[in-house]
């Protein structure tokens, strides 16, 4: 319990650090700001254009594959909000010895590294995820449970979603530059954006049983329509336990090799 | 050494420099190059085949499946050559202070950087052409003949000068602003969505493809496209000299604001 | 407070041949070589020491100091700090050291320094009533109270090191690990750092391990010196005795009206350092010696100034660095 009154008490420093930042660079606030809005527009839009063209891909209409791309923005909204920066900061950290004193702090060293820098201008933006999530969510016919189950649900999607991100990034403590990781890690987040039943076989199962980026969204929307499919729900808990123990195991093993390059 | 042999000789040791520095770090380098073609496998093959398959659609807007699959070849092989850049270590080096140091080199700001830029275009050239060889031996597609192929050849490589202006524009900004891979991202998401590397145009709603053709973005991946496939509807010429103009206009606009820059730079004493 | 025994880092490089050619060989195959940054080290380190790591760019002083405080892995031997054993890296340990590294700032740039004090309360679990008397007492002593909410990128060198030693003071470590805290900064802000660190560690009688350049800082500040050359311990002991490793010979400076012979017998057996138009030398003269050498200059040359006292220490680091042989190995 004072451990977790510890980490709260430290998160409140951070977003209070990144805010006072980020109100001294404003243009900087803006353009975040609209590379959410863009990125946002072309998701769903990207979807909207193909469901010009055909009724239903695979067992979807419109308006759930549209509910299952919100529910995706909405996890990339957190994500961007609140961890995207600690990759490319670990990275910059590991290269220049900076790590250093993040390493000398009291409190588990893969806070500071991946939260410390808050986004206060995407917190702004969260009704654009979540008012999609909601009417995409009316037309698809949400029962009353599933809206109640749905914000947990971003949640455990979420966190699956970094620890699989932060085990890569371990990664960067054996190759130092870090553009091809990063580029990696992007493009298996990239991966998830997509309903796993787009995938032929070999792919989907190798996505989620080995690097399980396909439950991510997959399997809590599809629990949403159907409780009766709640296997892959479960799948998603045990692999965030997994990966936590795996996340462990790698930041140990890469501490090791650390060499701290001085100035 | 005439002064040309001298000048070139500069250029030619900084690509080497540019070379090397792409190549300094394995499995960074390896992760570049797989990554796009990982991309296309994954993602876009998959997608589409499950989109035809699973409702028996057996063509959209003309795309049969292997045209879609086809197409969505093309996108790899044209990025490969037309979005190499990306501006990062010119921002780096403004943000850093070390256009200092270019102000005493001989060899400016500008050439430092379209030279390391040619160096990652001719590796580009060669994963270009490596990559080309398997998607052509996997039957993914099927060139339209030898000049079209250099006529695509060339115009992706211009698109790759194109989106080097733009970089080296957008680098720029850092000038002005703390950081700037926002403005890189916003240009890559537009384009991206943009330029028919997601979907093709012609799946597009018609009036955003007529507003589209007034900017540079069918150019970046949709028109090249076409030339590769003998399918480019308008002059070759045309298509060419449209690509120079948008070149021209936004180099202007980059060294514009390089000067600018050099100025608010070297004015504040830094 | 620290015991260490024949500790040993060992890095591991690659070497690349220039050019396009030299790159694609790299990257197919990789020439390692392993470079041992720290060799066979021990060393023991009582409370309330002030102890100087001396030595030349790359001897292994930052490492070792990144190993004392459980940033670095060692490769091998035994180390212990404060009963800890550092890269165990836990919590308990790292609430009791700090580490101050003068080429790098552990303060956010685009903030005030205030803003940042406050999150370090926050992981080192400070009640709020003593982080208050803290701050208000580390900043008068520093006297930077009216820099504190000024955005740290604002300060000048000066000023954001001693934002910086604050941060790392704010907890009141019982070790203090200062890498080159005085790089950079002009003789005022140097001279002013080391009063506080000696105010400081003579308040507290916090135990303090400094490297630096500046023979300064060590004269000033240090009783005990360890020098180290290529990762190996060559001295150490008290001050006093480094200085008199070259001999207890004493310096002697002198000046003259007019440029003199150089050539004459009298100078060669005292390593004189001549200015460039001969007008001046410095020697060094044995006790016994001084009186007959120092007349004998006085009768045959034009002199006009003249001095004598101690070999600074800086000329005694200056002769070791380049003529490691006059430090016998392993001498205690």
């Amino acid at each position: 319990m004072r451990v977790l009154k510890k980490y709260l008490h430290v998160y409140q420093a951070y977003f209070a650090m990144n805010l006072a930042q980020a109100s001294s660079f404003r243009m900087h606030f803006v353009l975040v700001i609209l590379v959410d809005i863009f990125f946002y527009a072309s998701s769903l839009l990207s979807v909207s254009f193909i469901y010009d063209h055909v009724d239903t891909i695979g067992p979807w209409t419109r308006e759930e594959f549209l509910f299952f791309v919100s529910f995706m923005l909405a996890i990339d909204h957190l994500h961007m909000m609140l961890v995207a920066h600690g990759y490319w900061e670990f990275s910059r950290e590991l290269r220049t010895g900076d790590l250093d004193f993040k390493l000398l702090k009291p409190i588990g060293t893969l806070f500071p590294i991946f939260f410390d820098r808050v986004r206060p201008g995407s917190a702004l933006l969260i009704f654009v995820p979540w008012g999609c999530l909601i009417y995409f969510g009316v037309q698809a016919g949400l029962s009353p449970l599933s809206w109640v189950l749905l914000p947990f649900l971003v949640v455990v999607a979420f966190t699956l979603a970094v620890s699989i991100q932060i085990l890569i990034a371990m990664v960067m403590f054996w190759t130092i530059e870090s553009i091809g990781i990063n580029f990696l890690r992007m493009q298996l987040q990239s991966l998830s954006r997509w309903p796993d039943f787009v995938y032929l076989y070999f792919f989907r199962k190798f996505f989620t049983f080995f690097i399980p980026v396909l439950i991510v969204g997959s399997a809590p929307v599809k629990f949403l329509f159907d409780y009766s499919v709640w296997q892959p729900l479960a799948l998603v808990c045990a692999m965030i336990l997994l990966f936590f123990w795996l996340i462990r195991v790698f930041w140990r093993i890469g501490l090791r090799r650390y060499e701290s390059a001085s100035s | 050494m005439t002064s040309l042999q001298r000048e070139a000789s500069k250029w030619l040791s900084t690509m080497q420099i540019g070379i090397t520095n792409q190549m300094a770090y394995k499995i960074n380098f390896l992760l570049m190059i797989i990554g796009p073609a990982l991309v296309f496998f994954l993602i876009k093959y998959n997608l589409w085949v499950s989109i035809y398959s699973l409702e028996g659609i057996t063509e959209i807007k003309g795309y049969t499946l292997e045209a879609m699959i086809g197409y969505q070849a093309w996108v790899l092989l044209v990025e490969l050559l037309a979005k190499t850049s990306n501006g990062r270590n010119l921002a780096e080096d403004i943000r850093l202070g070390r256009v200092t140091t270019y102000l005493i080199y001989p060899f400016d700001f500008w050439k430092f950087h379209s030279a390391s830029f040619l160096g990652t275009q001719v590796v580009q050239c060669v994963i270009f052409s490596l990559t080309f060889v398997i998607v052509l031996f996997a039957g993914l597609i099927e060139p339209a003949g030898v000049f079209q192929f250099l006529a695509g050849v060339g115009f992706a490589l211009l698109v790759g000068i194109l989106w080097y202006s733009v970089q080296f524009f957008v680098g720029m900004m850092a000038f002005w602003l703390e950081e700037t891979w926002m403005l890189r991202v916003i240009f890559q998401i537009t384009a991206a969505f943009l330029s028919g590397a997601i979907i093709p145009l012609e799946l597009y709603p018609s009036w955003l493809v007529q507003v589209l053709d007034f900017t540079p973005f069918p150019y970046m991946t949709f028109y090249p496209i076409k030339v590769f496939q003998g399918e480019y509807s308008g002059s070759l010429l045309e298509g060419y000299l449209i690509l120079f103009f948008w070149i021209f206009v936004i180099m202007m606009f980059a060294r514009f604001a390089l000067r600018r820059g050099m100025r608010l730079y070297t004015a504040a004493g830094m | 407070m620290i015991v260490c025994e024949q500790l040993t880092k060992n890095f591991r490089n690659y070497e690349m041949d220039p050019g396009v050619l030299g790159a694609l060989k790299s990257f197919f195959h990789r020439r390692y070589r392993d470079i041992v940054a720290v060799d066979d080290f021990s060393l023991s380190i009582e409370r309330g020491e002030f102890v100087g790591l001396l030595g030349p760019n790359g001897a292994g002083k930052t490492t070792l100091m990144k190993m004392f405080t459980g940033v670095v892995a060692p490769s091998a031997g035994r180390l212990e700090v404060l009963g800890f054993e550092p890269f165990d890296r836990s919590i308990a340990f790292r609430k009791r050291i700090s580490l101050v590294m003068g080429q790098k700032s552990q303060l956010w740039w685009d903030i005030p320094a205030r803003t940042s004090f406050e999150l370090l309360r926050r992981y080192y679990e400070v009640e709020s009533s003593i982080f208050e008397q803290r701050l208000k007492h580390l900043s008068e002593l520093l006297e930077v109270e009216h820099l504190l909410n000024i955005h740290v990128r604002k300060l000048s060198l000066g000023e954001r090191m001693k934002m910086e030693l604050m941060a790392s003071l704010l907890h009141e470590p019982d070790i203090i690990f200062l890498d080159e805290p005085t790089i950079g900064l002009d003789l005022v802000a140097q001279r002013n750092i080391r009063a506080f660190l000696r105010d400081y560690q003579r308040e507290h009688g916090t135990t303090i391990i400094l490297t630096s350049h500046y023979m300064a800082d060590v004269h000033e500040l240090c009783e005990r010196v360890v020098l180290i050359l290529q990762g190996q311990k060559r001295f150490d002991g008290t001050i006093e005795d480094f200085e008199n490793l070259l001999g207890t010979d004493k310096f002697v400076s002198v000046e003259f009206k007019e440029p003199v012979d150089v050539t004459d017998s009298i100078w060669r057996p005292l390593q004189p350092k001549w200015n460039s138009d001969r007008t001046e030398v410095k020697l060094l003269v044995s006790d016994d010696e001084m009186r007959r050498t120092v007349s004998e200059i006085l009768q045959t040359f034009p002199v006009v100034d003249f001095h004598t006292g101690k070999i600074p220490i800086e000329h005694v680091m200056e002769t070791l660095l380049a003529r490691p042989e006059l430090v016998p190995l392993g001498k205690e």
